[in-house]
């Protein structure tokens, strides 16, 4: 097993420096397929499944591993050294903008260059003094939620988790399943996601950032993108004029103008 | 059953095919309603609105259907149910609680599809519910039923976990059982020898005028001979366990080990003298019952083939050289005639004293137990002046086990000779 295969990664385009795209929560690299194509022409793209989603490697899903969002960075920043990735900017939706911030933080220096936070969040429970969204009950809640839609996944969807993507019946399956995932993976993913806090992970990160915020968004709202412009100094902060968790899928022309414009501010060493 | 034919088409109520399509919408079976992209509510239906006890201003335009949802029914939508709509177009029976007007939740299905204009532009959501009460609560109880078995089935692996644990302990029981019925019968046969022994001599030497003392003399010989049968086949089963699992090598505190063993020696004759000196080595690192059984046979016998015009004198002694550890045990009786025996003096059954009883088992298992240590085994020895055993086991690394030291455990050949060896004779 590699980091390639684990990570179901694809690589497409030309450019000197890569774009690496990491999805979010609740799904997988196909939630790039409005955005990433358009850096094809000047960019290396990278896109990756989070290992436990999408067409990665189930198996390798430890939950005592994975049960900090770190294990994730680790393995981004192993597909970056697998494909000798000189120059890198990392796109993180969602929860991968945080796994993207602790890739940022542990990379060796010069290797990342900047990073893209689309609808960031450093953690999703209120706090004294923070206010993230949500409390404990909520995330209980989506846990039932979950679970309530997952009802018959095991014997439907276990043969194509299993990974027969030639089988076209399995094929038409998988597509209907898009942004589904082994329940128990997913439950334990839910919990790392919405459980977390990395706000502590934010002075340490030195790499210019760019934070993609959506105007209306309850998972990631304004006041938590405003608070992670004031922990970051220097980032730039745009705020996109949406609706939903989603930017890059409910505005993509304004997410890849603003994606650009920070790319080519970007002092060319 | 005839199908109908088209005679009986027009005894139909014709109302039924002239419904009103906005009827239909109100009051259709199932919750309808239509949102913006982002989710934002513009049409409702009536049936949707009766479910949510809300009016309809209320809702239009100034609520969005992520909000007609539990705060988590919310999370999931917008991580999974927007992308979907957006990538996919549609999504298809996702089960989520409505929130009603007075809190209380309405459990259903929603399927929706994303209408787009001509430019492909998102236009709008087009969504309906189903109310599943009643399948809610059954899919519940199989939830409930799924998290039990789980939970069950992690309680198995506790229980599995204890049951293991306990196994190991009974492991260790029986083999500390193994060691004390090894070295009870060892130790126990050479008195039960003696007595048997006693017990000739007495048949011989004393005469009964009783009559009953016939039988009362069979009876106690065979009951010796049973109790001997016994330790014998005791001591089988416990070599037999021990062929096949080797005794780990463990720290031997020499002084009070070698004056147990004194102590379970026969009653040595009067003036007899023992010198321990373990100042170069007090403690060997080594299988215990190995060490026992070789040194009770070379103690044994430097009692058993004392010069008869002497008191025993036996000296156990340490030394060290580069290389060994040297177990010594010098006695000045009657000694062994090396030139003449040199060859066949570990040989099984090779006896160099006639004129004493013994099987000739106990230099046999004496040398075979040093090998097994990886050690070996010198003698001195000169006629009526006494003998000198060394016993040479290879020196241990600082703090360490050495491999060599570990198969000091019962040797796995034939046990019999074993056993009969710790009667120590030569």
């Amino acid at each position: 097993m590699t980091a390639l295969t684990r990570n179901n990664v694809s690589v497409t385009g030309t450019g000197e420096v890569a774009l690496v795209f990491i999805h979010g929560f609740g799904c997988d690299q196909r939630m790039w397929r409005l955005v990433a194509p358009a850096f094809e022409d000047r960019y290396r793209v990278v896109l990756l499944d989070l290992v436990g989603a999408g067409g990665s490697e189930v198996g390798a899903y430890d939950p005592a591993r994975y049960a900090a969002l770190q294990a994730h960075a680790d393995d981004v920043l192993a597909v970056v050294r697998a494909l000798a990735l000189p120059r890198v900017v990392l796109v993180g939706h969602s929860v991968s903008a945080m796994i993207a911030v602790l890739a940022a933080i542990a990379a060796p220096a010069g290797i990342v260059e900047r990073l893209v936070l689309v609808a960031p969040s450093p953690r999703y429970l209120n706090d004294a003094g923070y206010v993230g969204g949500f409390e404990r009950v909520d995330i209980e809640e989506l846990l039932e939620a979950m679970d309530a839609n997952y009802l018959g996944w095991s014997g439907a969807m276990a043969p194509v988790i299993m990974g027969h993507p030639e089988q076209p019946a399995l094929a038409q399956e998988l597509t209907d399943s898009f942004c589904r995932t082994d329940p128990a993976i997913a439950r334990h993913f839910a919990r790392v996601t919405f459980l977390g806090d990395n706000r502590g992970d934010l002075p340490r990160l030195h790499t210019p950032t760019l934070i993609l915020q959506s105007a209306h968004d309850v998972i990631a709202p304004l006041p938590v993108g405003q608070y992670l412009h004031r922990q970051l100094p220097g980032s730039e902060l745009v705020v996109l004029d949406t609706s939903g968790h989603c930017p890059h899928l409910s505005a993509p022309a304004p997410t890849i103008a603003a994606i650009d414009h920070f790319l080519g501010a970007a002092p060319r060493p | 059953m005839t199908p109908p034919d088209d005679a009986s088409l027009p005894a139909l109520d014709l109302r039924l095919t002239e419904e009103n399509l906005d009827d239909l919408y109100e009051h259709a079976p199932c919750g309808y309603c239509t949102c913006l992209p982002d989710g934002t509510l513009v049409k409702l239906n009536q049936t949707l609105l009766g479910w949510l006890g809300y009016r309809r201003d209320e809702l239009v335009a100034r609520r969005c259907l992520q909000q007609l949802l539990t705060v988590g029914g919310r999370l999931h939508y917008e991580t999974h149910c927007a992308p979907l709509l957006l990538l996919q177009g549609q999504v298809r029976e996702m089960s989520y609680l409505l929130r009603r007007r007075d809190g209380s939740t309405l459990p259903v299905l929603l399927s929706a599809a994303l209408v787009r204009e001509p430019d492909g532009t998102p236009l709008a959501v087009r969504v309906s519910l189903f109310d599943i009460t009643e399948r809610r609560k059954y899919e519940q109880e199989l939830l409930r039923a799924k998290v039990q078995a789980e939970e069950q089935r992690e309680q198995l692996a506790r229980a599995n976990e204890q049951l293991r644990a306990k196994n190991e302990q009974l492991t260790r029981i029986n083999a500390d059982l193994d060691s004390f019925v090894y070295t009870a019968s060892h130790d126990l046969k050479q008195p039960i020898n003696n007595m048997v022994g006693l017990f000739e001599e007495l048949r011989r030497s004393v005469t009964f005028h009783d009559a009953e003392a016939g039988p009362m003399m069979s009876m106690f010989e065979d009951a010796l001979a049973q109790i001997l049968a016994t330790i014998d086949g005791l001591t089988q089963v416990v070599q037999l366990q021990r062929a096949m699992e080797q005794v780990p090598a463990e720290p031997v505190a020499l002084l009070p080990f070698t004056e147990d063993i004194i102590r379970s020696l026969q009653p040595a004759p009067a003036g007899t003298r023992f010198e321990l000196d373990f100042a170069a080595a007090p403690v060997l690192r080594i299988a215990r019952p190995g060490l026992h059984s070789l040194l009770y046979n070379l103690l044994s016998n430097a009692l058993k083939y004392a010069a008869p015009d002497r008191p025993p004198r036996v000296r156990v002694s340490t030394a060290r050289t580069a290389h060994a550890t040297v177990l010594s045990v010098q006695d000045n009786g009657r000694g062994i005639d090396l030139t003449r025996h040199h060859r066949e003096l570990f040989q099984l059954f090779r006896r160099f004293h006639p004129e004493v009883a013994g099987t000739g088992m106990g230099l046999y298992l004496v040398n075979r137990l040093a090998r097994q240590a990886g050690g070996r085994v010198e003698v001195d020895s000169a006629v009526d002046a006494g003998t000198t055993f060394r016993i040479f086991l290879p020196q241990e690394e600082a703090g360490d086990s050495t491999p060599d030291a570990r198969p000091l455990a019962a040797p796995p050949g034939p046990l019999s000779e074993k056993e009969r060896g710790s009667q120590a004779t030569r």
